[in-house]
């Protein structure tokens, strides 16, 4: 386990000292996760600057989080230990909810397309066979924003896991916020499922 | 001074690290204790939510719709150079912090800053030092206590989580760092000193401190709230974790590693 890890942390090094030596090659273009994110970020780019604020833009923001993110792993991680108390049928709803609401929340966030552009950093790669890659989302006016993405492979292929914005992880965040919703709702996943399912109906 | 604050913040650690050591006793030495996914520490919860409904009613009925008349009307221009002004004030604060920091040269920077930007800089109303490039930076006591804070306590554990009567979110290692901060604040030295009216220096000041900040955190805050089912709960994680990243990065100067190990050890699903 030990050497192999060693071997691969070299393998990496060189790969990184090859980067560094070719300064003209973007030295991201080479790692699979950082092509993930490159992409992703691209595609979200597309979708702002195509379309406005509603359910097509909703529904192409859906389509990207189904195929560049694992939002199975990420609903499950939201709900932390309340996981396991729910049954198969309420994590079917609850991931069909969250994915939906997540979409939504994504479609409006940005409105008109402003000239952001998305800069790439390093990335560090971790035992546990996470990615973690630094970015900058640079905006017309003002600081830039730092992004980092997790990056990581659960049986689904390489998928996007969290996105932290200046620290704040997206799903710590949701954790917190469906933890404590639980808490003060009877301590089931129930009400909570129920909460979203009817914000994605309004 | 400094003991008897690093006192009271262990008392408030106490609990957090305890669990931490506990948790890496119980995993036998292969994994340290999961800290990142542990919950904010707020022990006085329910006089919080009190205080946070109490600040989103002053938000919802004053603040808020001043700040957007402020943010839609006022020429931009104009809203730069309020920020600039404002921000140049609080220039000292940032420098006495970096010299606590340990890092005098970036202090000498951040006074180089303000006497640029008060002198050429019209008051501060032009950031011109920008433009000569000494980079802003913007410190607070509560950064310099989590900095020296020590090992055992991780940048999230800020003490017992406190909701502030109109400052909003805030720990007890950024109160008391508010409190230094306010205590060796020369632009609240000075008018006290020399008895400055308070209607034309202090009240615009802080009117146009609020205004600004609530400017700055209305699209995220928007955001928080919009999508969450408990906005109390998610602006908590979010501060929390926002304030670590802060402080972790002072940190990184000498310790790298941290934040990468920290995140391989969330155990995610229990």
């Amino acid at each position: 386990m030990v050497p192999l890890l060693a071997s691969r942390r070299v393998v990496l090094g060189l790969a990184g000292g090859a980067a560094a030596a070719l300064a003209a090659l973007p030295a991201a273009a080479a790692d699979p996760a950082a092509q993930l994110v490159e992409r992703t970020s691209a595609e979200v780019i597309q979708i702002i600057k195509s379309t406005t604020p509603g359910p097509a833009r909703q529904a192409a923001m859906q389509k990207i989080l189904q195929s560049n993110f694992d939002l199975a792993y990420m609903g499950q991680t939201a709900l932390g230990a309340n996981w396991n108390k729910a049954d198969q049928q309420q994590h079917v709803r609850f991931l069909k909810a969250v994915e939906s609401a997540e979409a939504r929340a994504y479609s409006e966030r940005f409105g008109q397309y402003g000239g952001q552009t998305v800069t790439l950093g390093k990335v560090s790669s971790r035992p546990n066979g996470v990615f973690i890659v630094d970015s900058r989302l640079n905006q017309s006016s003002g600081q830039p924003i730092k992004l980092e993405w997790e990056v990581r492979d659960v049986g689904r292929g390489l998928r996007i896991t969290d996105v932290k914005v200046e620290g704040v992880s997206m799903v710590m965040t949701r954790r917190s916020d469906f933890n404590s919703y639980i808490k003060n709702n009877g301590g089931t996943v129930e009400p909570l499922i129920k909460e979203l399912e009817s914000r994605a109906g309004r | 001074m400094m003991g008897s604050v690093s006192k009271w913040l262990a008392g408030g650690a106490r609990r957090s690290v305890a669990a931490a050591a506990l948790a890496a006793a119980l995993a036998g030495g292969c994994a340290s204790g999961d800290t990142g996914a542990a919950e904010v520490w707020d022990p006085i919860e329910t006089p919080n939510r009190f205080i946070f409904s109490f600040n989103r009613a002053i938000d919802v009925m004053a603040i808020r719709p001043i700040t957007v008349l402020y943010r839609d009307w006022v020429p931009e221009p104009a809203q730069k150079s309020v920020r600039n002004v404002l921000d140049n004030l609080g220039e000292p604060v940032t420098a006495i912090n970096e010299v606590f920091q340990g890092d005098p040269s970036r202090a000498a920077t951040t006074m180089a800053r303000f006497l640029v930007n008060s002198t050429i800089g019209v008051a501060g109303l032009f950031d011109v030092a920008t433009s000569l490039g000494l980079t802003r930076t913007k410190e607070d006591a509560g950064k310099t206590i989590g900095m020296w804070a020590g090992k055992g306590v991780e940048p999230e554990n800020g003490g017992f989580y406190l909701m502030l009567p109109l400052a909003g979110p805030s720990n007890a290692r950024d109160a008391t760092g508010l409190m230094i901060d306010y205590a060796i604040d020369p632009f609240q030295i000075l008018p006290i000193a020399f008895n400055w009216d308070w209607f034309y220096y202090s009240a615009p000041r802080y009117g146009l401190t609020v205004i600004d900040y609530r400017s700055r955190t209305m699209f995220a805050l928007d955001d928080l709230e919009k999508n969450s089912v408990d906005y109390y709960a998610a602006l908590r994680s979010a501060y929390t974790q926002n304030r670590a990243e802060l402080i972790r990065a002072k940190r990184e100067k000498t310790d790298t590693k941290g934040e990468l190990e920290r995140r391989d050890n969330l155990a995610l699903v229990k």
